[in-house]
């Protein structure tokens, strides 16, 4: 399996439209998700693609804020220039758009997005560790599978839900096993190739044959791991990412990382690993299954959020971390303000270099974040000289 | 002889260094050609003691310019170069304020005068040189009469503003209220020293603090910021305007030169 990924967002996005078009032809509906809160497991059931919608590039938000605001965070701008800006091939093809209330921002943006396709915004409770949390969030998600119900015209029985969670799950186990091939050292990938290919394969329409890609790329660094075919040397920085994510189309933080001598082999948070280790119980009542397990995905917007630090602590062990980035999205106020607990957690507590990155999708700050990160490398190599001198005069 | 450059968005600095002794040190204006003004300071410092290019052994460039400078055997940020500078000079300090053309950084030093922990100010010119140069213009006068004339302030004006342009409305709102220019420079001051002081707090200071990069040759600054701060900036032997380029100097001086990716020692 060819892991060299030239395809640019748009590319994906163009090829991915092309392919939803067939589907449709042949009568198969397509739901759009914007988080990783999404129950896919409805979307599934009914019979539809889900396809995500939520935006990753600069190109959209200009028009974008010709309605929001400029202060407000490029995820919600992009998202909602998808829409608007009649430059995603994707979002036209959405029958309808499941959406949660997750951070001030997306919530009330939804409220417009509402008027140019068909919502169901799921009310999630951000106290997720409150026994009524769960009850009420699996209320939600019945609505939810009555909102698809009535878009898609069809009924989701139990049986279909069961057989959905049984390839999410399949998914789920897949993608943890694809994520623990980089906690070897060296990785068999680069953060960057990682994260494009990882893109990649989120482009999907028919989810049997999306685990058979799955199957390939694990079956492919597997393979790579065995003959010794790696993406670096050992000695390179071992970068863990938090926070925001850094998938194709806003990776230029990724890219300065590589380009300075780091490589990230772990992502935790949005877009990353987000709890891909936690399955949806097979053995219980369907819809109560996928509320637990959606309930205990990781956001700055819950609160007190304590599973991400819970993570964080583990993953710096598995993935023998040198340093630790945590990134937010500018105005991105739930993310900034918890990075005071994540450096906490890392600087102090396990004493790690730590750096906080805040940006935007535009190419503008590349200059200032440059100097950030390579700062930040040499904290990491300076650490690491320290402690051999350390070690050397017995100390 | 070793050599350090340091190109800032402002000035460029270097220094020529042998064993303990700076044998020649240069400032110029940055102007707009870093990779011109970089080779500039290096003729002039070679100039300056009539050697030839040939006894400098290596070069470590620094500043936002050192991706553009040719004569760099090795380039290292000016975090590392700072504390390099820094501790060579008074191993004892544990925290630097850098405050620079374009922007401001507090740095925590290792014992053993590596980088330990920075913070950065964010993109706007707020708390940063452009600022007081902005301040200055308003103001029609000139860096030096800034940097003195808050010292006959008798009631400091409040400046809310944390943005660079908008605190150039505010100084012209005051100067159109009758503020005079002295309660106008102190109230600049103390605005921009509650600016540094936020960032340098998110760092944990550890004392003894020194103050480094241009604006701390800014006398009411300084003064402003050590008492937001609680505590007395370490004085300095040298320019601290050319800690950044004595720090590339004194990286090339201890960089083994086939040791790639290992720069503190």
């Amino acid at each position: 399996m060819d892991l060299t990924i030239d395809d640019t967002i748009q590319d994906l996005r163009t090829d991915l439209a092309l392919a939803l078009e067939m589907a449709k032809d042949e009568g198969f509906k397509v739901v759009g998700c914007l988080c990783s809160y999404t129950p896919i497991e409805l979307i599934l059931a009914a019979g539809a693609i889900p396809v995500g919608l939520c935006g990753t590039t600069q190109e959209p938000i200009a028009k974008a804020e010709e309605i929001l605001s400029a202060d407000q965070c490029p995820k919600v701008k992009a998202t909602f220039g998808r829409a608007v800006s009649g430059t995603c091939p994707l979002f036209p093809l959405a029958d309808c758009i499941l959406a949660e209330t997750t951070c001030d921002g997306r919530k009330k943006m939804y409220e417009l997005l509402a008027r140019y396709t068909p919502m169901q915004v799921m009310d999630l409770p951000q106290k997720p560790e409150e026994p009524e949390a769960l009850p009420h969030w699996r209320s939600q998600i019945a609505k939810a599978k009555a909102f698809l119900e009535l878009q898609l015209k069809t009924t989701i029985t139990d049986d279909d839900l069961r057989r959905a969670i049984g390839l999410t799950n399949r998914e789920r186990l897949l993608m943890q096993a694809i994520y623990a091939c980089c906690a070897h050292t060296p990785p068999p990938l680069m953060g960057l190739d990682f994260a494009r290919i990882i893109s990649k394969v989120r482009h999907f329409t028919n989810f049997q044959a999306h685990l058979d890609v799955l199957e390939q790329l694990l079956a492919e660094l597997r393979l790579r791991i065995r003959q010794g075919r790696f993406a670096c040397d050992a000695q390179r920085p071992r970068i863990l990412w938090t926070g925001l994510g850094s998938s194709l189309g806003c990776s230029k933080v990724l890219e300065l990382v590589e380009d300075a001598g780091g490589v990230v082999v772990c992502q935790e948070g949005c877009g990353g690993m987000t709890r891909m280790e936690d399955l949806v119980d097979e053995t219980i009542d369907p819809l109560t299954a996928i509320a637990r397990r959606y309930l205990g995905v990781t956001c700055a917007c819950m609160s007190p959020n304590s599973a991400r630090f819970a993570d964080l602590r583990r993953l710096v062990s598995e993935f023998k971390i040198d340093g630790v980035i945590d990134l937010a999205w500018q105005f991105c106020q739930p993310f900034e303000i918890e990075s005071y607990r994540v450096k906490e957690l890392i600087s102090e507590e396990l004493g790690l270099p730590f750096l906080h990155v805040v940006t935007d999708y535009s190419e503008s700050d590349v200059g200032q974040l440059r100097i950030r990160v390579e700062g930040f490398m040499e904290q990491i190599l300076a650490r690491r000289t320290y402690a051999v001198h350390r070690r050397a005069s017995g100390l | 002889m070793f050599g350090g450059i340091d190109i800032g968005s402002k000035t460029t600095k270097a220094i020529l260094l042998d064993g303990r002794t700076i044998a020649a040190h240069a400032i110029l204006e940055t102007g707009i050609n870093p990779s011109g003004s970089g080779e500039a300071a290096l003729e002039m410092v070679l100039a300056n003691r009539g050697l030839p290019r040939s006894t400098v052994t290596r070069i470590v460039g620094t500043g936002y310019g050192r991706v553009r400078l040719a004569a760099a055997d090795r380039t290292v940020t000016e975090l590392s170069c700072h504390a390099a500078g820094a501790h060579f000079l008074d191993p004892c300090l544990r925290t630097l304020v850098d405050i620079g053309g374009q922007d401001s950084k507090a740095i925590r030093l290792a014992p053993d005068g590596s980088l330990a922990d920075f913070v950065m100010n964010d993109k706007c010119a707020a708390g940063t040189g452009r600022f007081l140069e902005t301040a200055a213009r308003v103001l029609h006068t000139d860096l030096a009469t800034l940097s003195r004339s808050a010292a006959e302030a008798t009631r400091a004006c409040t400046i809310n503003s944390t943005c660079a342009v908008f605190a150039e409305s505010e100084i012209i709102s005051l100067l159109a209220a009758g503020a005079s220019q002295a309660d106008i420079v102190a109230g600049l001051y103390a605005s921009f020293a509650q600016r540094i002081g936020n960032l340098v707090r998110r760092l944990k200071v550890e004392p003894p603090v020194a103050l480094v990069g241009g604006v701390a040759k800014n006398e009411g600054l300084r003064r402003a910021l050590a008492e937001n701060l609680g505590l007395a900036f370490r004085p300095l032997p040298i320019d601290p305007q050319l800690v950044g380029a004595l720090g590339a100097a004194v990286i090339a001086q201890r960089m083994e030169p086939d040791r790639p990716g290992d720069i503190q020692n």
